[in-house]
């Protein structure tokens, strides 16, 4: 369990707890049962895509594309459903895979192709949002099947679907993250690629994996944005990979690759929609709610990246002498050579 | 003469210590108008930390600096600059894309009253100043499209351009042929009568003869032999570089046996291997000797996969070895312990468990799930009997020192198993606790039964450590010799000699 629930999860659990505090305190509706539930589904979709993405970052890729790949992907379930007239236990589980061919394809043109991953997803960003926009006359497709809403509306013992899909994942991630050889592969990619190659490790199977597990996630995503609105539509997603980013960044995942934990990503993406909530309920205008998405970002990262000076400031204010910070977000030392 | 007009420069017992290492201890030199003063000393005697501290690029942990006998701090590199010190360091800080002009007036460009680069003075000076060292470049001429030797000269030519009465030479021939190596020092001749104060380092010892008026010798941080203390010849200053006392550093074993583990026939790679041919016995340490750039590591590199072979053929324990890319060397139980730990070797991101378990990952699990208890308990093992610092089973490797860290990528393939180890620089940077350390596990390897094959700039620890030494010139193996044939200046001499030979024929 000491693996799981490391000295990483501190910070972005403190977030998560200080925001929440701050809106139970300033609203009074935040605690109602039908506000929670209401935060669990508004989490669900980019909690789950950020799963992908904070992978691609662990293995120090970057993924731009999951937006615009959840447009295409709801355009083609709606083909699916609509045109083709496949079942809607078959189109699922076919989505999912196409996500994944589609990751696998953005990650051998990365990995194989030696293109960086910033150029090949912002490409897959802008061309999947025009291949999305080639369906049924770029038009959005609705009634897609009854049957897909209660995949996200729907309740096990009172509690929302997506709940549970957010706990069978996010274990998965961690215990893949952690137990296994990819995770540990994913990790030693992303610390140092040249060492990784040194060392046997097939360097570009990895990334192109984490992106396979990106395009699977984003499908997931795909399909529970199909569900809730009971339609595919080319103009679903937008920024989303950037909120994904969000999550993973203000969950503690360094973009140099090598260093978080998951589970920090779904503290970070509930910290950003509870403040999102927080503003809502206290009527703030949506460009608001931006403006304060921006600073959480900085702030996120910006705690990280001076929480040496900061402790030392707060060992100065507090008059304490012990102010070694430990283990997480350590700085990579300087390039410099030993003499 | 010295007491009437004090030095230009002066170091009086200044220390720096980075971790593990007390780099420079109790430095002291004098560096005088009018003079050109060799640095000398072998690889990680703290030439370059001296060089450091003197460009402002880091402050000594004590001691004191002298500018005319005033006590002085060199506060950064522009501190430096303006104090009037230039540092032509060993990778040039030459812009190739920018013009002769820019990169000679470069962040200090004549500008006109409206603050605009007037270009017809950049030229203009920079023409000046060129003509005035007797050199025949065109400062309009873009520096990249210049021979390496004229882009050298261009360097030095910043440093007079800032009219700097220190010059700081580091390496400043190792790219040049002979006849611009002679030009360099009639340049520095030249500004020597000027009254220009240079410090000069090289490794190539006969030139060092040819053109400096002092010496200055550094080993281990210390100053072996200051000022007038040697002669100026090759032979004493490689005995002071060097020490008498080396012998007892080495704690060699001979482990070698009479069994081939691994023959390598006529390789040739497209990066400078050529018809290399030899043999590694079983417990064996094989010393790859000559100079950088000589092949030695692209040999390496070529039986590790990480370069194509062009032709040969390699056997394993008799049975023919295809090595198409690192992962299949090292499923053969080949491992590289490379020469830069920190770049090619350590994953920063990891503690040593994770560090010493990279290239083991494969046995370590089962159907993809690591036995995280077994890599616990055989980690733990390892970190005891290396004697590697416990506080690598908390923290992350970066905090470790040098020896620590090396004494881990070491382990890695301990815990992989390999049977043929190559061993790039192993003790490259780090103090002499840790280089005894590393000797020492290079002996367990042997006794084990294992095959070394050790490249190192470190001519006495070749010496030491090798059972047997492949000379190498020009990526070929010129000879293979028993270790106690050689002497340390034996190699000193092929690989000056090699230098000269090299240099020669590419002028031709």
């Amino acid at each position: 369990m000491k693996r799981v629930f490391d000295s990483q999860l501190i910070g972005p659990f403190a977030a998560m707890v200080i925001v929440m505090l701050v809106v139970a305190l300033t609203t009074d509706r935040f605690l109602s049962p039908g506000n929670l539930s209401n935060l669990s589904l508004q989490v669900s979709i980019v909690a789950l895509i950020a799963i992908g993405s904070t992978i691609v970052i662990f293995a120090a890729g970057i993924d731009l594309s999951s937006g615009s790949m959840v447009a295409l992907l709801t355009m083609i379930l709606a083909q699916f459903l609509k045109v083709a007239g496949i079942p809607l236990l078959l189109a699922v589980p076919l989505i999912l895979i196409v996500g994944g061919l589609l990751g696998l394809a953005l990650g051998m043109i990365t990995a194989y192709g030696r293109i960086p991953s910033f150029i090949t997803t912002l490409a897959a960003l802008i061309a999947f949002r025009g291949l999305a926009l080639t369906f049924n006359n770029g038009s959005p497709i609705f009634s897609l099947d009854p049957a897909l809403e209660p995949l996200f509306y729907g309740k096990i013992a009172g509690i929302p679907m997506p709940f549970f899909y957010l706990v069978f994942f996010y274990a998965l991630a961690s215990f893949m993250m952690n137990f296994t050889k990819l995770g540990r592969e994913i990790y030693a990619v992303g610390g140092n690629p040249a060492a990784a190659v040194l060392t046997g490790i097939n360097v570009r199977k990895v990334q192109t994996l984490t992106f396979v597990i990106a395009g699977f996630m984003t499908a997931v995503g795909a399909v529970l944005m199909s569900a809730r609105l009971n339609s595919g539509s080319p103009n679903y997603g937008q920024t989303l990979e950037l909120q994904a980013i969000a999550a993973a960044v203000v969950g503690g995942a360094s973009l140099a690759g090598g260093r978080g934990n998951i589970l920090a990503t779904l503290m970070g993406a509930m910290t950003i929609v509870i403040v999102q909530n927080g503003l809502n309920l206290n009527a703030a205008p949506s460009s608001v709610q931006n403006i304060v998405l921006g600073a959480i970002i900085l702030l996120a990262v910006g705690i990280d990246m001076w929480r040496t000076e900061i402790s030392t400031l707060l060992a100065r204010v507090l008059g304490r002498s012990d102010q070694s910070p430990q283990g997480a977000g350590t700085a990579k030392p300087a390039l410099s050579k030993d003499n | 003469m010295a007491q009437a007009t004090p030095p230009l420069w002066e170091f009086v017992d200044v220390c720096k210590a980075y971790p593990g290492v007390l780099a420079n201890d109790k430095v002291c030199i004098k560096l005088l108008d009018g003079s050109i003063h060799g640095l000398l000393g072998e690889n990680g005697c703290g030439k370059s930390t001296l060089i450091k501290t003197l460009s402002g690029v880091q402050q000594p942990d004590s001691g004191q600096i002298l500018f005319k006998g005033k006590v002085v701090q060199i506060s950064g590199p522009q501190d430096a600059r303006d104090k009037g010190i230039a540092t032509v360091f060993q990778e040039f800080s030459i812009v190739p894309t920018l013009s002769v002009g820019e990169n000679i007036f470069l962040g200090n460009m004549p500008k006109n009253r409206f603050g605009v680069i007037d270009w017809g003075k950049v030229n203009a000076s920079a023409a000046a100043v060129l003509a005035e060292m007797e050199i025949d470049i065109n400062p309009e001429a873009i520096t990249g499209n210049l021979s390496v030797g004229e882009q050298q000269l261009v360097e030095i030519a910043k440093a007079v351009a800032m009219k700097a009465r220190m010059i700081i030479l580091d390496e400043p021939t190792a790219a040049l042929g002979e006849d611009e190596i002679e030009r360099l020092h009639q340049l520095l001749r030249k500004m020597r009568g000027q009254g220009t104060a240079i410090l000069y380092v090289s490794h190539r010892l006969d030139e060092v003869e040819r053109i400096v008026d002092e010496v200055t010798i550094l080993r281990s941080g210390r100053v072996v032999r200051a000022s007038g203390e040697t002669e100026i010849n090759v032979s004493d200053i490689v005995s002071a570089m060097v020490g008498e006392d080396i012998a007892e550093h080495y704690p060699k074993e001979h482990n070698a046996k009479k069994d081939i583990v691994l023959h390598a026939a006529n390789l040739s790679t497209k990066n400078g291997v050529e018809d290399a041919s030899f043999d590694l016995h079983k417990g064996e340490v094989l010393g790859l000797g000559g100079v950088l750039g000589s092949g030695r590591t692209e040999i390496a590199r070529a039986l590790f996969g990480v370069d194509a072979l062009t032709g040969g053929t390699v056997t394993l324990n008799g049975a023919p070895l295809k090595v198409r890319n690192e992962i299949n060397a090292i499923e053969a139980g080949l491992a590289l312990v490379p020469e830069n730990r920190k770049f090619d070797g350590l994953f920063f991101n990891f503690r040593a468990s994770g560090n010493i378990t990279a290239a083991s990952l494969g046995g370590l699990s089962r159907l993809g799930i690591l036995d995280l208890n077994a890599e616990d308990a055989g980690t733990h093992k390892l970190i005891k009997e290396l004697e590697i610092s416990p506080q690598a089973e908390q923290k992350t490797v970066n905090f470790l020192s040098g020896g620590n860290q090396q004494k881990i990528v070491i382990a890695r393939w301990l815990f992989s198993d390999a049977k043929v180890l190559i061993f790039d620089e192993p003790t490259q940077g780090i103090d002499i606790g840790a280089k005894i350390a590393v000797y020492k596990l290079i002996n367990a390897l042997t006794r084990a039964g294992k095959s070394i094959i050790l490249i190192s700039s470190d001519h006495d620890e070749l010496l030491a450590m090798s059972d047997r030494i492949a000379v190498v010139q020009h990526g070929n193996i010129s000879r293979t010799v028993s270790a106690s044939d050689l002497t340390h200046d034996d190699l000193v001499r092929a690989s000056a000699t090699q230098i000269t030979h090299a240099a020669t024929e590419e002028r031709q």
